[in-house]
């Protein structure tokens, strides 16, 4: 027994109030009827009736106890009453819809439907069955649980948002789902109805692991057979040959996840030009490596397909853009080139030219080195000035030194990862007096001999003189410097295609945190977790996302969709299918109509008896004919 | 004047009516004078005189008449009816009819006569008159005897409550020569109360109020009283050789008419 629109003190209030009100007006009116006679002379005459000056007597009970009754009736029709309790209460339910990649996929005998228009008629029939009065919320689960609808007790509107539903590119994460489900439930207020999972129960296989599935007291489940046989692409990977900075290694998964064996055809386009085709013998389940080699310094779109084609083309086709090979232009002015050849020639990247300093232009684009020369003109660009001559250097000599000691490399510094002192030996070397703006890369005892000052680097000494050439230090100067003046040539790039959702990419051993950035194809930062050695971000539609970790980059290319790894079961409390209509049309009975009715009717009855409406006041009176004749 | 309502009135006329013994200075013309010789005694013949006597006929108006129940049991409807009932039998009869309302003071009449034709007119009449004033009987007996000094019949159709008393002011009626003929009309409610508790009764005339508890012995009690005043106003008719009857509105105008009143021989 309960109210819907009060609460017990409410209508305990309000009941109480109007039928002291009702009381006492019935003891003001109607304990003494006044009533309009022709004479008194024979009530008094007799002496007899003793008058009664006040007497608080209820005349007419059953007057007061049909008001009393109706007024309860109608008060009751009014909080909407109902038998039943808890069963009876407006309940809230949480729908949570499958709109995972994997719902995208067709029925194995109508290619037309997709299991995702079978949810949708599951979705739409439970509903049905849903009481009127209770409201319902949908949630749409992939990867991420997103809230399509409030809590409506329209159900039109979650219907017409069940309708609207499209599967998305993750896999579904069950647990969270649920457990989102079950949090909005309960801060709901109202009481628990059921939380209504409808979808196959396709999850990863991280999920499966680590599930913990969240106590629901009232889950149903509403089941899609998805007996599909679907052969798909997990992953295509590009990096650049560690042999031929030209040629691209390409590596394609592919996995069966019906219970059939399937062969299937694995081919590789790159501009619209093949490039191979591998055939793959699929075992139930199996996944499969096959590589693949493009030569090319264009940048391009790379397309990997899967023949023949099968229920969910989704995973039949996967793209990237392979970036172009690109290079960094180096300008020497020296008069000794020689020295300085080999260390620019070594990475196929650097485009050196070697100019005397007598064909000096400031016009260069690139990385323009000063070897021992100091023009008129300063460089407009990034400048590597060697030794400079010590009346006219960039930058104020304090001394010249001879075997200076104690050289030390600063460290923390792009310029000198990998540089250990005890490598280094110098010959001699220029001391310079810094600007407070100033960093200093190395130093002697004397003060520092490596300047960086903006887009300007002063070596106050030449690494390709005398014993130090023969050191490994000098090769690795120049390829910190070359890092330093351009940056994006010389990273380490790895494209790879795999499904949207969460991504975890692994970092090389060494990384740098600070150094780590995720960024959108908008270049926009991504929030990223670092875990084991890896970054792991979420990407929730088809998406190009870029992982920059010190000197690699890694572009992902998102768009394939994230299939599921194992089928989950239900638990064995979990209620199946559709309620029956009965459960809905009882649930549904309400007794507010007949409640006023009766009300009312009891008020009629009483008024009619007791009160001023009489029949004769309605008698038609009419003329006696006899006389009227 | 005229029709076929017979008089009881003995006077010069042409029709015997009675004997009386004979009193010193009665007309010797009228002594029988074979009765005398026979019995030796003197016996003098009484004539009807003029067989059509002027009907006057008073109908109460005051607010008594309408209280108590509504419809065709209201008296002064039914009082109304009955009048128009008298005048449409007295216009048969091509008698001529006074119908003088009256509450407080005596109203403003109509005289009708000539025949059932003439009836509309005092329809009309009839229909306008409303319930309004306190009974005088008192005072209305003493405007009516100044106004209308020839003796006739005189039909009340009243409640005859007049808290001052009719009893008085009908036999002043009476004693001028009048005929009486008294209808007195009650409700059922007026009689016999049906409801017992408390009650706030409030005076159609004269306001005043009177908070009782009824019960059924006061309600015996009180039927009682009243048929001892119906009692008082009976004797006043018949100890004037008057007429009388008694009528609840519970009883249909025309079975009053062709029952009660018939039966009574207050109509003939």
């Amino acid at each position: 027994m309960e109210f819907l629109n009060l609460t017990l003190g409410q209508f305990l209030f309000v009941f109480g109030s109007l039928s002291a009100l009702s009381v006492a007006l019935y003891l003001l009116d109607r304990t003494r009827r006044r009533r309009v006679v022709s004479t008194l002379r024979f009530w008094v005459r007799q002496g007899q009736p003793a008058a009664v000056s006040r007497r608080r007597r209820i005349q007419q009970p059953l007057s007061l106890f049909l008001q009393l009754l109706g007024m309860l009736l109608l008060l009751l029709a009014i909080a909407e009453f109902q038998f039943g309790g808890a069963l009876n209460k407006r309940r809230d339910h949480v729908l949570v819809l499958d709109t995972s990649a994997w719902m995208g996929a067709s029925l194995p005998n109508n290619s037309r439907n997709t299991l995702m228009d079978l949810a949708r008629a599951n979705a739409i029939g439970w509903l049905r069955a849903v009481p009127s009065s209770d409201r319902v919320l949908l949630v749409r689960a992939d990867g991420l649980a997103t809230p399509a609808t409030a809590w409506e007790s329209d159900h039109r509107k979650v219907a017409r948002a069940i309708l609207e539903s499209q599967p998305g590119a993750t896999a579904l994460n069950l647990s969270q789902n649920l457990e989102f489900a079950r949090g909005l439930q309960s801060q709901s207020g109202a009481t628990l109805g059921e939380i209504v999972y409808d979808g196959p129960g396709r999850i990863s296989a991280r999920e499966a692991n680590n599930m913990q599935m969240p106590a629901l007291p009232a889950f149903r489940v509403l089941p899609v057979d998805d007996a599909v046989e679907n052969s798909g692409i997990r992953s295509v990977g590009t990096r650049r040959s560690q042999t031929d900075a030209n040629t691209w290694d390409v590596l394609v998964r592919v996995r069966n996840y019906g219970v059939r064996s399937h062969v299937v055809n694995v081919t590789l386009n790159f501009g619209n030009a093949p490039q191979g085709n591998h055939q793959l013998e699929l075992a139930p389940g199996a996944e499969k490596e096959t590589s693949f080699t493009v030569r090319t310094q264009a940048a391009g779109l790379l397309e990997a397909r899967l023949y023949p084609k099968d229920a969910f083309a989704a995973d039949n086709h996967a793209a990237l853009e392979l970036p172009s090979q690109r290079s960094l232009h180096v300008t020497v002015y020296s008069n000794q080139p020689e020295a300085l050849r080999p260390a620019l020639a070594s990475d196929p990247r650097v485009n050196a030219e070697f100019k005397s300093p007598q064909a000096y232009s400031p016009d260069n684009d690139g990385l323009v080195i000063l070897d021992r020369f100091r023009p008129e003109t300063r460089p407009q660009g990034a400048s590597l000035w060697i030794d400079p001559p010590s009346d006219s250097s960039p930058v104020p000599i304090k001394q010249r030194v001879d075997k200076p000691e104690g050289l030390q490399w600063v460290p923390d510094l792009p310029l000198t990862q990998g540089l250990r002192a005890r490598n280094m030996q110098l010959e001699a070397a220029s001391v310079f007096e810094p600007a407070t703006t100033d960093t200093q890369i190395a130093e002697v005892a004397k003060g520092p001999v490596m300047i960086a000052r903006g887009n300007m680097l002063v070596l106050g000494f030449n690494p390709f003189a005398g014993a130090m050439r023969y050191e490994l230090a000098a090769p690795l100067l120049v390829g910190n410097i070359l890092r330093w003046a351009a940056p994006d040539v010389f990273r380490d790039v790895d494209v790879s295609t795999q499904s949207a959702g969460a991504v975890s990419s692994p970092l090389a051993v060494g990384f740098d945190r600070k150094t780590v950035q995720v960024l959108n194809d908008a270049g926009q930062v991504l929030p990223f977790n670092i875990r084991d050695r890896a970054v792991q971000f979420f990407a929730g539609d088809s998406s190009r996302v870029r992982v920059l970790a010190g000197n690699s980059e890694r572009v992902y290319s998102l768009t394939l969709p994230e299939m599921w790894d194992v089928k989950w079961n239900p638990p064995a409390s979990a209620r199946h299918g559709i309620p029956a209509w009965n459960d809905s049309i009882r649930r549904s009975r309400s007794l507010w109509p007949w409640l006023a009715v009766l009300g009312a009717a009891l008020l009629l009855a009483e008024w009619i008896l007791y009160g001023s409406y009489t029949t004769s006041r309605i008698h038609i009176v009419k003329a006696p004919e006899r006389f009227a004749a | 004047m005229g029709g076929h309502n017979r008089s009881h009135f003995a006077g010069g006329g042409q029709e015997f009516l009675d004997h009386r013994q004979f009193h010193q200075g009665d007309d010797l013309r009228a002594v029988n004078w074979r009765a005398y010789m026979r019995l030796d005694k003197m016996f003098l013949k009484m004539f009807q005189i003029e067989p059509r006597v002027p009907v006057r006929l008073l109908l109460d108006t005051s607010v008594s008449m309408s209280a108590g129940a509504s419809g065709p049991e209201n008296k002064f409807e039914y009082a109304v009816r009955l009048a128009a009932s008298f005048c449409y039998v007295g216009l048969v009869h091509l008698d001529t009819f006074e119908v003088l309302p009256f509450a407080g003071e005596l109203h403003e009449g109509k005289t009708c006569g000539g025949g059932r034709q003439r009836f509309s007119p005092l329809s009309k009449f009839l229909e306008t008159v409303k319930p309004a004033g306190t009974t005088n009987f008192l005072k209305v007996a003493r405007q009516f005897l100044n106004e209308y000094p020839q003796r006739g019949l005189v039909i009340v159709i009243s409640d005859f409550l007049d808290e001052s008393g009719c009893e008085k002011a009908l036999q002043y009626i009476a004693d001028y020569g009048n005929e009486l003929m008294l209808i007195q009309l009650w409700s059922p409610e007026d009689r016999e109360p049906q409801d017992s508790g408390e009650f706030d009764f409030i005076d159609a005339e004269t306001a005043a109020r009177l908070r009782i508890h009824v019960d059924s012995d006061a309600r015996r009690k009180y039927t009682e009283a009243f048929d001892n005043f119906s009692a008082s106003i009976k004797t006043v008719a018949f100890r004037n050789n008057g007429r009388y009857a008694g009528l609840p509105t519970n009883v249909p105008v025309d079975e009053a008419i062709f029952g009660t009143l018939m039966k009574s021989q207050v109509i003939a």
